[in-house]
């Protein structure tokens, strides 16, 4: 393999000079007789170049007949399966197709490469600070995973939050399943489509009860959008490893404090408008709305 | 589609129509909106001919913002109906022109610029009554929200920011008895309806 690659060096190499020297014979040709061929025999002396020119040209091309014969053809054509035709795709919305495909070849290449690193640089600094901490004494016994539980403890925590706000209605389309996404109606203001991974809540997205229920396209309008922000913000806030069931309870009794996200005015500036948009942020600890600006 | 309030601008004296909105519009560019087209709304008025018995009218009425229906509504004189149909009902309602007829002179309609501004929508329209101008119309909407109790004071606190003093302090008349329920486009439509009415009964103003 090695040794193949070094001949495929080599001739490159030579074509390269190949050409270099044939441009050469192409610019002594077309600038002709020049001062430094002086006066006398001036044709012969032109000519004697030019020979020597043709001469060496004629050597490279030897060298280069040399090295390619020397090289060994790949056996059978390249094998790239269906992609091959992906190239020569003639209909217009497909041509852009192989170039995506390049495209995202390498950006999955990059992440492997990234999270090789991250893995690297992660392991050699230990996260596990919090767990220490507690994993002494007799809290040992709480020490389950949180990300990788039963789907019914799972339904439990959903069922029990669902009987503790009345104005609060969940729906989950597909219940018992490991990592549930519900919806979570707070009474005609807004829902939350909310992604948990085991007992913790992993993603959270506001949107009005006309929008869709997809997690992945944000609200169409300002207010909504801001108030995911602030669910992200006490999402982090109320996580606890330790404790998962009571910092889903928290953050389920803080996002319950946003039926009065139109209604009541912010805490501070006694306005319901700032920036033309309510007071979306509600305190961690009293639940008390403030505008962003004001909080 | 959410809250909407439709409201009466005062026109001061010696201010034509197009001053007054254009008055407005440098108020709501000042405070960041954007101007996003413009809006149109309007009513036709028929009467049912005497053969059908008691009378009834039917106003016929199109929104720009809900452009593929057109909303009626029928006064039987004990009960108010609303529909909302598909634009095929305009020419029901020309195949029914001998039951039906329109009185041309009371065609109302509320037009200007269209504005959008945070999660408000703001419109600013001159009224006519068969071509004679009658006031400006404000109706400004608040999208996110769906329920009146829930944003009126919101929406009353905007509306002060750029009309000043002619905002009342309760909501319009037809709101009032509807301040729980899910607020949907043909509302919108009955507090236009209401505006048209009162319009068609004032005099004529110098546009
Ligand atoms: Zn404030």
């Amino acid at each position: 393999m090695d040794r193949d690659l070094e001949q495929l060096h080599t001739a490159l190499n030579s074509i390269k000079v190949l050409r270099s020297n044939v441009g050469q014979v192409f610019e002594t040709v077309s600038s002709g007789l020049r001062a430094d061929h002086g006066e006398e025999g001036k044709e012969n002396k032109f000519m004697l170049e030019l020979q020597e020119l043709l001469t060496t040209v004629n050597n490279n091309l030897r060298d280069v007949e040399t090295s390619v014969s020397s090289l060994t053809p790949p056996p059978g054509p390249f094998n790239l399966a269906n992609t091959t035709y992906l190239s020569q795709e003639t209909t217009q919305e497909r041509q852009a197709l192989y170039g995506q495909l390049v495209n995202s070849y390498k950006w999955t290449d990059k992440i492997r490469e990234y999270s090789t690193l991250a893995g690297n640089i992660l392991a050699t600094n230990s996260v596990n600070k919090t767990y220490k901490t507690f994993s002494t004494t007799k809290r040992r016994k709480t020490q389950t995973s949180n990300h990788n539980v039963a789907p019914d403890v799972i339904e439990n925590l959903i069922t029990g939050i669902d009987r503790l706000f009345p104005d609060v209605t969940i729906t989950a389309p597909r219940p018992f399943a490991p990592n549930p996404i519900i919806q979570a109606s707070l009474g005609r203001v807004l829902k939350a489509i909310i992604a948990f991974k085991g007992l913790m809540i992993e993603w959270v997205v506001v949107k009005a009860h006309s929008e869709s229920n997809d997690l992945w396209t944000e609200s169409r309008y300002k207010v909504f959008r801001k108030v995911t922000e602030n669910c992200h913000a006490a999402m982090c806030h109320f996580h606890s490893p330790t404790m998962p069931e009571l910092a889903v309870r928290s953050f389920m009794h803080w996002f319950h404090s946003y039926n009065t996200l139109f209604s009541s005015p912010c805490k501070r500036c006694a306005n319901h408008l700032h920036n033309n948009l309510p007071p979306t942020w509600r305190d961690l600890r009293t639940l008390e709305p403030y505008h962003e600006e004001c909080k | 589609m959410g809250v909407t309030v439709l409201q009466q601008f005062p026109i001061v004296e010696n201010r034509t129509g197009p001053l007054t909105i254009d008055v407005l519009t440098k108020r709501i560019s000042a405070l960041g909106a954007i101007q996003q087209g413009q809006f149109l709304v309007d009513c036709e008025t028929y009467t049912s001919v005497p053969q059908l018995g008691n009378q009834r009218t039917v106003h016929v009425l199109h929104n720009s913002e809900q452009p593929a229906t057109v909303f009626s509504i029928l006064e039987t004189g004990t009960k108010t109906i609303p529909l909302a149909t598909d634009g095929l009902f305009d020419l029901l309602m020309m195949k029914m022109n001998s039951f039906y007829t329109s009185k041309k002179l009371t065609k109302a309609e509320s037009k200007g610029p269209r504005f959008e501004i945070g999660d408000f929508l703001v419109k600013l329209g001159s009224v006519t009554v068969s071509q004679n101008f009658k006031g400006v119309l404000v109706e400004v909407e608040y999208k996110p929200c769906v329920v009146p109790a829930m944003c009126w004071e919101l929406m009353r606190e905007f509306l002060q920011g750029f009309l000043g003093s002619s905002v009342q302090s309760s909501p319009p008349s037809y709101l009032q008895n509807r301040m729980q329920e899910i607020y949907t486009p043909i509302d919108t439509i009955h507090q236009y309806l209401e505006q048209f009415t009162m319009y068609r009964k004032t005099p004529g103003m110098r546009a």
